[in-house]
């Protein structure tokens, strides 16, 4: 499989995919907060889509292609989003921004101008505690100006 | 959003005032910041911790042979090994470890050090607890029956606060209108989205500990008393960490790191999984309420009563202290002539409780709010005129301790921020377009909340501030920061108060090694009291700068540090009331009474489904009194974050047990509020200065949860005529209400 558009070789197959990115690529950005897929903290795209990477196992990517929150940067995209996170405050504690930040990235690039439904049902997967998502639907609108 | 910022002096130069994202927002959106959780070192291990699966038993024995003997198993610990095995000074702390007997599920009887997580899980799960079941009491009102089963040798009351202003009886029986209220309010997760953990570390008799904290002396004092040891060879390093909420108040999670990692003999990681959270976190009191309010023919209250039972769980971490919070706010933020109020904490073999954003609050003004829209309705008053009859004024007597409040306060220009917005100017046309099956309605309510610990109590919070030769300032301050931005709040302050560059400041709030004591980030203290100490800390540098006759930093900064000037502290206390009211001088602290409340004023729009009880909000009006906006945007940020929380507690959050057993253990059955079920919120920002705080501020991000449940209910009386009694609102519980009306009175 490719990690940011790093070949990279696994050793176990069997891993989940979350351990593999953070404990052998010490890739942290992919945060555990339920470990069954109800929080979204962990989102990461595979092949272009978000999947939470606590439940994927390593060998169901395949020679797929996984983006990650510190592989999002690399599109004009996923930059503009990261930016609006930071300028409309959309930051609290941040524990649920990496996994948002993926979602909404992978939102924008499918929809360009979102509308509200297609903002709930691009971010509904996303749990924040802190902002009451005000602030993340402020950026997500900013960034696809 | 609509935010409209307060009147304010500030200058084109000035910091106060401005939008700025938090210190880490880059690190944060990169994925890069490393968390508490996060944190890796080198040859470290891994925990995990053998919880009880009965709510209550005697431990007759715990073998941790098997467990012991595994594979990669490095120490394995119970009770026991721990030198002072409780969580605090007293037996109703509840042990570190429990060795002699299990008082609810998920209560922590053993931890393992491995060298994996996988083995350290599968280690814990292999110690064998051999428990003798006792009976379980499940229900706050059955604890309190004369037979029930006692939780602890001195019976299952935990805590009484009583209070009277005068003959309550007397008053209601002359009212004109009396009305009751009988509510019940529900045990609420706090959700942090990071679960608790993080890594300790011995080095040369010292411990350093990497985990969330939002009270970091009190982790320190629990660390040192559990394992014996001096309270400066404890270091706690609380971020960056993932949510707060109060749940990081109690946590005893430092405890078993350092418990672990002096055992094991190497660094020790440790994160409790989500299921573990659920079950052993904290949360948020269950109350059971009731008020009387009596009224005069002019809509003005004549007397008050309420009474209130807590289930606290096992074990004392907060309660008490809860409850005085309660007591406090049973009259809201109104005049009242006479009022009573009587309230128990009590234990049970539910889940722990202890703090959660509100504090008491929520529980009492739910019962509070609804039966004033209830008399509004009955008195045939609109429900804002009603309540500006009877508010409090800045500067006016507290309804209940009769001490006198802050002239800061403005609890009518908050309700009338509010009731001018147009969701709630325009009601009555907005509800005669709903369309079948959806009915519409739109509710009101008003709260205060006080901020810092209140009188008595001796609440401080102090900043230390060292200036280096190039004019650079580092300022190590408390409370810290949880996820306020509340060092960039610091930092804001600093910047005017000195009439510096804020590049040319650093601000540290997260590590005891630096910070001087400030107490907890709590009680919606952190920029009253963390502010103030700051403002006052640079003043010191002011003061010496003149001293030595330099015009500005730039240029005296050199002196100062030649001089050996360079160093400076500050406490800020808060104020107590200025005088105690009703309250017994000597007993002040029992009470507590605040002089300075923070205000908040909700509107909510809602329909509800007639044929499944299905309620979908439409709109939040937020109008809060937080005096001056130091960080406007990290104000709102609160404001809408209170206000999810606080749909959440009354739509769809209730932490369930059975007979002790907990049903909601995951994210899958304990539902919190997702982009999808928050509306728009208009926050409006009320203006004005809070004298005794710093530029003007003080703390707004409790009170914002504590109108949006009555402000719910009273959007559901409105659309359907159903008064509810019980949060959450369910639908199958609206559903059953609707049903009964249909049928008439029984």
């Amino acid at each position: 499989m490719k990690v940011n558009g790093v070949p990279v070789d696994p050793p176990d197959a069997a891993a989940r995919l979350i351990d593999y990115l953070r404990d052998d690529l010490g890739l942290i950005g992919a945060k555990e907060g339920c470990g069954m897929g109800e929080c979204g903290s962990c989102t990461v795209l595979m092949n272009g889509s978000p999947v939470c990477s606590c439940l994927v196992l390593v060998g169901q990517v395949g020679d797929g292609e996984v983006t990650t929150v510190e592989g999002v940067a690399s599109g004009a995209t996923g930059r503009a989003v990261q930016e609006a996170f930071v300028r409309r405050q959309a930051v609290q504690c941040g524990f649920c921004v990496a996994g948002m930040v993926v979602s909404a990235s992978a939102l924008v690039a499918e929809h360009p101008a979102p509308t509200d439904e297609q903002m709930r049902a691009g971010l509904e997967g996303n749990l924040c505690r802190c902002t009451g998502y005000g602030a993340i639907a402020r950026a997500v609108r900013e960034a696809t100006r | 959003m609509t935010a409209t910022s307060p009147a304010s002096t500030t200058t084109e130069n000035s910091q106060v005032g401005r939008s700025i994202p938090g210190a880490y927002a880059h690190e944060v959106v990169s994925g890069r910041l490393e968390y508490v959780t996060d944190r890796r070192l080198p040859g470290m291990l891994h925990g995990a911790v053998t919880r009880s699966a009965v709510p209550h038993g005697r431990i007759a024995g715990i073998d941790t042979t098997v467990a012991a003997k595994m594979a990669g198993v490095r120490c394995v610990l119970v009770g026991a090994d721990v030198p002072f095995n409780l969580l605090g000074p007293t037996e109703a702390d509840g042990p570190v470890l429990a060795d002699e007997q299990v008082r609810q599920v998920g209560e922590a009887i053993a931890l393992v050090a491995a060298v994996d997580a996988g083995t350290a899980r599968r280690a814990a799960d292999a110690i064998v607890v051999d428990v003798e079941p006792l009976p379980v009491v499940g229900d706050a009102h059955a604890a309190l029956a004369p037979d029930a089963p006692r939780l602890h040798d001195g019976g299952n009351v935990a805590g009484r606060i009583g209070f009277a202003s005068g003959d309550v009886e007397r008053a209601l029986s002359d009212a004109d209108t009396v009305v009751e209220r009988v509510v019940s309010t529900p045990a609420q997760e706090h959700v942090a989205i990071e679960p608790p953990g993080g890594v300790a570390l011995w080095e040369a008799g010292q411990v350093t500990i990497w985990c969330g904290s939002q009270n970091p002396g009190l982790h320190r004092r629990k660390v040192a008393r559990a394992l014996g040891i001096g309270l400066e060879d404890v270091r706690l390093v609380s971020g960056p960490v993932g949510g707060a909420f109060g749940a990081r108040n109690d946590d005893p999670m430092p405890v078993f790191l350092a418990l672990l990692a002096r055992a094991a003999g190497a660094p020790v990681h440790l994160r409790m999984s989500r299921e573990e959270v659920m079950v052993a976190g904290p949360k948020r009191h269950p109350f059971h309420t009731s008020v009387r309010i009596g009224f005069g023919r002019d809509g003005r209250i004549a007397a008050s009563d309420m009474t209130a039972i807590a289930d606290t769980g096992p074990y004392v971490t907060s309660g008490p202290n809860v409850l005085k919070t309660s007591a406090e706010m049973s009259v809201g933020p109104y005049r009242v002539p006479v009022a009573r109020f009587d309230g128990q904490v009590v234990y049970t073999n539910n889940a722990n409780a202890g703090a959660f954003r509100g504090y008491g609050v929520p529980q009492v003004a739910f019962a509070l709010e609804t039966a004033i829209d209830q008399a509004a309705a009955e008195l045939g008053i609109d429900p804002v005129d009603l309540r500006l009859r009877n508010v409090l004024r800045g500067g006016d007597r507290h309804g209940l301790y009769g001490h006198p409040v802050t002239p800061g306060l403005r609890v009518a220009e908050t309700l009338t921020a509010a009731a001018t917005d147009d969701w709630w100017v325009t009601r009555a046309e907005w509800r005669r377009r709903a369309r079948p099956p959806w009915r519409r309605g739109t509710g009101i309510a008003l709260a205060i909340k006080g901020v810092g610990l209140g009188s008595g109590r001796g609440d401080a919070a102090r900043a230390r501030l060292i200036v280096s030769v190039d004019g650079r300032v580092r300022i190590w301050a408390g409370p810290n920061h949880t996820g306020q931005a509340i060092d960039v709040a610091y930092r804001q302050i600093a910047a005017d108060v000195l009439g510096v560059d804020p590049g040319r400041i650093d601000v540290v709030v997260d590590d005891t090694q630096l910070v001087p004591e400030s107490g907890a980030t709590a009680a919606s203290r952190s920029m009253y009291a963390g502010g103030s100490a700051v403002a006052a800390v640079c003043r010191r540098l002011l003061e010496a700068l003149e001293d030595v006759g330099a015009s500005d930093l730039a240029l005296g900064a050199g002196r100062l540090v030649s001089e050996g000037r360079a160093e400076f502290e500050a406490t800020f206390t808060l104020p107590d009331v200025a005088d105690p009211g009703m309250i017994d001088p000597e007993r002040l602290g029992n009470y507590a009474p605040h002089r300075v409340y923070g205000c908040s004023a909700q509107v909510v729009r809602l329909e509800v489904n007639e044929l499944t009880g299905e309620i979908r909000v439409a709109g939040v009006v937020c109008a809060v009194d937080c005096g001056r906006a130091i960080n406007p945007g990290a104000v709102v940020g609160q404001a809408e974050g209170g206000v999810a929380q606080g749909l959440g507690l009354a739509l769809m959050e209730e932490y369930r047990l059975v007979d002790g057993r907990p049903v909601t253990q995951s994210l899958e059955n304990y539902l919190i509020p997702t982009i999808r079920d928050v509306p728009p919120i208009r926050t409006r920002l009320v203006g004005g200065d809070e004298p005794t705080g710093p530029m003007g501020a003080k703390g707004m991000a409790e009170v914002v949860i504590v109108p949006t449940g009555p402000a719910v209910a009273a959007a559901v009386a409105d659309a359907v005529g159903v008064r509810s009694d019980r949060l959450p609102i369910t639908p199958e519980r609206l559903l059953t209400a609707l049903r009964a009306q249909e049928r008439g009175p029984q």
